[in-house]
């Protein structure tokens, strides 16, 4: 059995040679003398304890609930911004300061979250999973900017400032970093006494093992996972108002500490909170070290910051290939059929139609409002949504049917973009489109290549972390984008009689280009949804062991959506990039990529047409703004938008286009067989919406009395009366 | 006559769990196996092991005369090996015509005979008697009819060895009789089914060899009636205290 073990040894090794290689490249050349490498330690323990911290929040909420919260660092953020209002500006003193915040308000955000939106999330899609917490992720970020506006700098003290500290060795520590050093083994040890020595942490270990035994065991399983959130949020606040004095109070980079926290948890297998402490403090020390020795020069400049990734990449490498896992299935509720071709194809010409005619100034109601102007300004924006259109048109057979949730798109297409300043768009070349396609489709899947052998969370995390990887390190290169250039990269481009260029003159043109190109390739997505390519990824997606089974290769599968996928988001990065015209170094940051696959998940994102009404969506705040004269209140409204969208989400997991279109279609006259699965489905709706969950909630608990009893069948009965199927005991054991 | 399948000697631990241990099987193509026992006696996870989603601990699994042990599973489905699963596995978001079209496209892929896909899910779909909902989506579907989506599917990829998880569960009596009558005649064109079950008038009615497991270890074997009348086998189903040591 010995000789198994060798590939990994061989990955190592190759691994750790290239890490050495890349040191010894960027060594800044300080000597390794006792002075630098205490001074490495004492920093970077210090900062891998704050990160210890945050990340053993995150695998606790993740081990109890089974939902990995992204916006666990936001939620960080946004406690930390909290605090320095009570310190800095409210004078509350530090300790009662720390009681509220972590006390009161931090439990209190997790609990929230618990009762609104996580309970209902217990058993959904992990699409659906991902999506919610993203959303919270930027709606806390936005609250953040918007009540602290970012135009003011703040510093958040750090604990005893004033002090000396305390020497080690020839350094000196300071006691804000003692006091974090300190503060995370009191954390790893409260969590270790809380797990193995109290009741509640029996429970959540048992919900860890097995989440439908545990509630044979007498744990309740809304108090378990509210406790869980309320940790998990204490955790991050901790850690934010412990990471803030050393990062600055800059919401971008506290809420990036996500990145850290779940490197650190991929490094814990998700599951093991020594381990995640563990995997912070080598976060910690691995950037300081970088920082300490290493001198990335003026190529790499950026480096430094993701580590992080790079950890997380290098874990996933590591972590023991995922089970088939089996007993997973949710059947759907899905009654509707394909859409026939001819249907895609009408679709297809409306999307022309509609944009073709508000571009030409046919609609006379938009003509006449400022709305309807279709100044360049406008017409610009059309441009911009369109081509947003077309990534998250790439997202639709990745996420939406293969199940493979990627963050990365939006980096892939602006790796796109770059590469397009390159291989063509300079002199105004199209062929150039398909090299950055040929490119970018291989790119799709290295992305996803140490992810392909995990479970789909793994990818999402792989995903985030090269959209990190890519803003800080591939796209900052002089040869990618060059600082020192300035103007406009790409000459106009013609392309079928379409000049498509930045210039006022262009604009409906390139409108017009882009709203042909986006419903051909609706259309075209439409028809792949009938051959036998998006059947197999969607049977992979609902269930990797029968597909096994079948004899379906699901790593050479996942491989062909990725590369499709990846061509696309290239494809629509030679667009944005002439869109743009030109580009600036930070033109692609993680957190911009984010929104456009929510809003596409909230669309639906089983759906292409869903592309296009995010399209609409986009283009809908900019249309109330001109239309409602700019109210303050819309502007709260959008900041909120994505956490909207989130409990949207947690209700309407299937996205608006599935629930809406079941009525909208229904409406066309050769319809009659969705007016027939609209009944059927509202019928089954409220016969799956009778859960254990309501009978809890509707207080029936054991033993059961006659009362209780008759309670239950009361309930049972309006199942009766709608479905028409005898009730079977479903699988398992009898 | 040589067993289509032949595992020998397998053992599977979990940690210090002990799911099967040293448990050995022959399938022999044309006729029913039963794989029968009490609850956690490891049946699943002997499953596993045959089709590859579970790695054993130990031992060999021999199918049609080559050594398949440590095969990803995907290529013993290619060798000719289908299931269907205990909890249901179907792909709940295709439609019933298109579960079964995904894995006779699949089937292309090492079958050079020529067959149309499409023509022989029409013909599937027909024996089982699928045609009326073929383009309903499964995940829609009663259980009972969910089930045969299954069977339809792997019977799809034209298995030498048909491996069913608990084929009745779920299914009401009509249904189970339509099930048992469905493997008679499955198996009297010359296919190898074992079969995983806990409804004992369904196993005595529908197989020739029956294999008893408990905790991991095959407690008994033979004809239904030879089984029914052993006693290892009556004590481990009705939790007597143990007579043969």
């Amino acid at each position: 059995m010995r000789f198994k073990f060798s590939p990994r040894l061989i990955s190592a090794l190759v691994v750790a040679a290239i890490i050495i290689w890349v040191v010894v490249q960027n060594w800044g050349g300080k000597p390794l003398d006792s002075r630098n490498i205490s001074s490495w330690l004492v920093v970077g323990i210090a900062l891998g304890g704050a990160y210890a911290i945050t990340a053993g929040g995150l695998v606790v909420t993740y081990a109890t609930t089974g939902i990995f919260n992204f916006s666990h660092a936001a939620i960080g953020c946004f406690l930390a911004f909290f605090y320095w209002q009570l310190v800095t500006k409210n004078g509350v003193p530090v300790v009662l300061a720390i009681i509220i915040t972590l006390g009161i308000v931090a439990p209190a955000i997790g609990i929230f979250l618990d009762r609104l939106i996580m309970r209902r999330l217990r058993d959904a899609a992990l699409v659906v999973q991902l999506m919610v917490t993203v959303g919270l992720m930027l709606t806390f970020m936005g609250l953040t900017l918007t009540i602290w506006k970012p135009t003011t700098p703040r510093t958040l003290p750090q604990f005893f400032k004033d002090t000396d500290g305390v020497r080690i060795g020839e350094v000196v520590a300071t006691w804000h970093r003692i006091i974090t050093v300190v503060v995370a083994l009191a954390v790893a040890v409260f969590l270790r006494w809380l797990l193995y020595r109290t009741r509640l942490g029996i429970s959540m270990r048992a919900v860890v093992d097995s989440r439908s035994l545990a509630g044979l065991t007498g744990a309740k399983p809304s108090v378990v996972s509210g406790a869980s959130w309320a940790l998990g949020c204490i955790t991050a606040g901790l850690a934010g108002i412990l990471i803030a004095p050393e990062s600055g109070m800059v919401v971008d980079n506290l809420a990036l500490v996500i990145v850290v926290a779940s490197a650190a948890a991929a490094i814990a297998q998700l599951k093991s909170i020594p381990m995640a402490f563990v995997g912070g403090l080598i976060i910690g020390l691995a950037s300081s070290f970088s920082s300490t020795f290493m001198s990335w020069g003026k190529e790499w400049t950026y480096s430094n910051e993701a580590i992080p990734a790079v950890i997380l990449f290098i874990a996933l490498l590591f972590l023991p290939q995922a089970r088939l896992e089996t007993g997973k299935i949710r059947l759907t509720k899905r009654t509707e059929r394909l859409t026939k071709p001819w249907e895609a194809g009408l679709g297809a010409l409306v999307m022309i139609a509609i944009v073709g005619a508000w571009a030409n100034g046919w609609i006379p109601w938009f003509s006449g409002t400022n709305f309807g102007q279709r100044s360049a300004g406008w017409l610009g924006y059309g441009i911009s949504y369109f081509v947003t259109g077309l990534i998250m048109l790439s997202l639709v057979p990745l996420i939406g049917w293969a199940g493979q949730v990627s963050f990365a798109n939006f980096a892939i297409a602006g790796i796109g973009a770059v590469l397009f300043s390159h291989f063509g768009g300079q002199n105004g070349d199209p062929i150039g489109i398909l090299w950055v396609m040929l490119v970018c489709a291989p790119l799709g899947l290295v992305i996803a290549l140490p992810a392909l052998r995990l479970k789909g969370l793994y990818l999402a995390l792989a995903t985030m972390a090269f959209a990190e990887f890519a803003d800080k390190v591939i796209v900052r290169h002089p040869k990618m984008i060059d600082p020192g250039a300035t103007g406009v990269l790409y000459k106009p481009l013609e392309i079928f009689g379409f000049r498509l260029s930045t210039d006022a003159v262009d604009r409906k043109a390139f409108l017009m280009f882009l709203v042909i190109v986006f419903a051909i390739l609706f259309f075209l997505l439409e028809l792949l949804r009938r051959t036998r390519w998006a059947r197999r990824w969607i049977a992979l997606s609902d269930s990797p062991a029968a597909s096994a089974t079948v004899g379906v290769n699901l790593t050479t599968t996942k491989m062909t959506v990725f590369m499709l996928s990846g061509a696309m988001a290239g494809f629509a990065g030679c667009l944005f990039g002439l869109q743009k015209g030109a580009l600036s170094v930070d033109s692609f940051p993680l957190f911009a990529g984010l929104p456009l696959v929510l809003l596409l998940a909230v669309q639906g994102v089983r759906y292409p047409v869903a592309a296009f009404m995010g399209v609409i969506g986009l283009a809908s705040f900019p249309a109330l703004y001109q239309l409602l004269g700019k109210p303050s209140w819309l502007t709260a409204v959008e900041l909120i938008g994505p956490g909207i969208a989130a409990v949207a989400m947690a209700f309407r997991p299937e996205g608006a286009v599935f629930y809406s279109g079941r009525d909208l279609a229904g409406l066309l006259p050769w319809r009659a067989d969705a007016r027939e699965e609209k009944a059927l489905m509202v019928a089954k709706e409220r016969e799956m919406n009778i859960g254990k969950d309501e009978i809890g909630d509707m207080g029936i608990t054991r033993p059961f009395t006659p009362d209780k009893i008759a309670q239950l069948d009361r309930v049972l009965d309006i199942t009766d009366e709608v479905d028409e199927h005898p009730m079977v005991p479903t699988g398992g054991a009898s | 006559m040589s067993a289509l399948l032949e595992a020998r000697d397998i053992v599977v631990r979990f940690g210090v769990l002990q799911a099967v241990s040293q448990a050995s099987l022959d399938v022999q193509p044309g006729r029913v196996t039963g794989l029968i026992g009490p609850n956690g006696a490891g049946k699943t996870t002997f499953f596993n092991v045959i089709t590859g989603l579970q790695e054993p601990t130990a031992g060999r699994v021999h199918f049609d005369g080559k050594d398949i042990t440590g095969k990803t599973p995907f290529k013993r489905a290619r060798l000719g090996i289908a299931r269907t699963f205990q909890k249901l596995e179907v792909f709940g978001s295709l439609s019933a015509r298109e579960n079964i079209l995904v894995a006779a496209e699949q089937r292309k892929t090492w079958d050079r005979s020529g067959f149309d896909p499409k023509q022989v899910t029409d013909e599937i779909l027909e024996s089982v008697g699928l045609t009326d909902v073929s383009e309903f989506m499964v995940g829609t579907l009663p259980t009972g009819t969910a089930r045969l989506v299954e069977l339809a599917r792997a019977l799809a990829t034209n298995p030498k060895l048909l491996l069913l998880d608990e084929p009745s569960s779920g299914l009401n009596e009509e249904e189970t009789e339509e099930m048992a009558a469905l493997l008679r005649r499955l198996v009297s064109t010359g296919l190898a089914v074992l079969l995983v079950e806990h409804d004992m008038s369904f196993v005595m009615g529908t197989c020739e060899y029956i294999y008893v497991l408990d905790f991991g270890s095959i407690i008994a074997t033979g004809t239904p009636t030879e089984v029914q009348n052993n006693p290892m086998v009556q004590a481990a189903y009705l939790g007597t205290e143990e007579v043969a040591s």
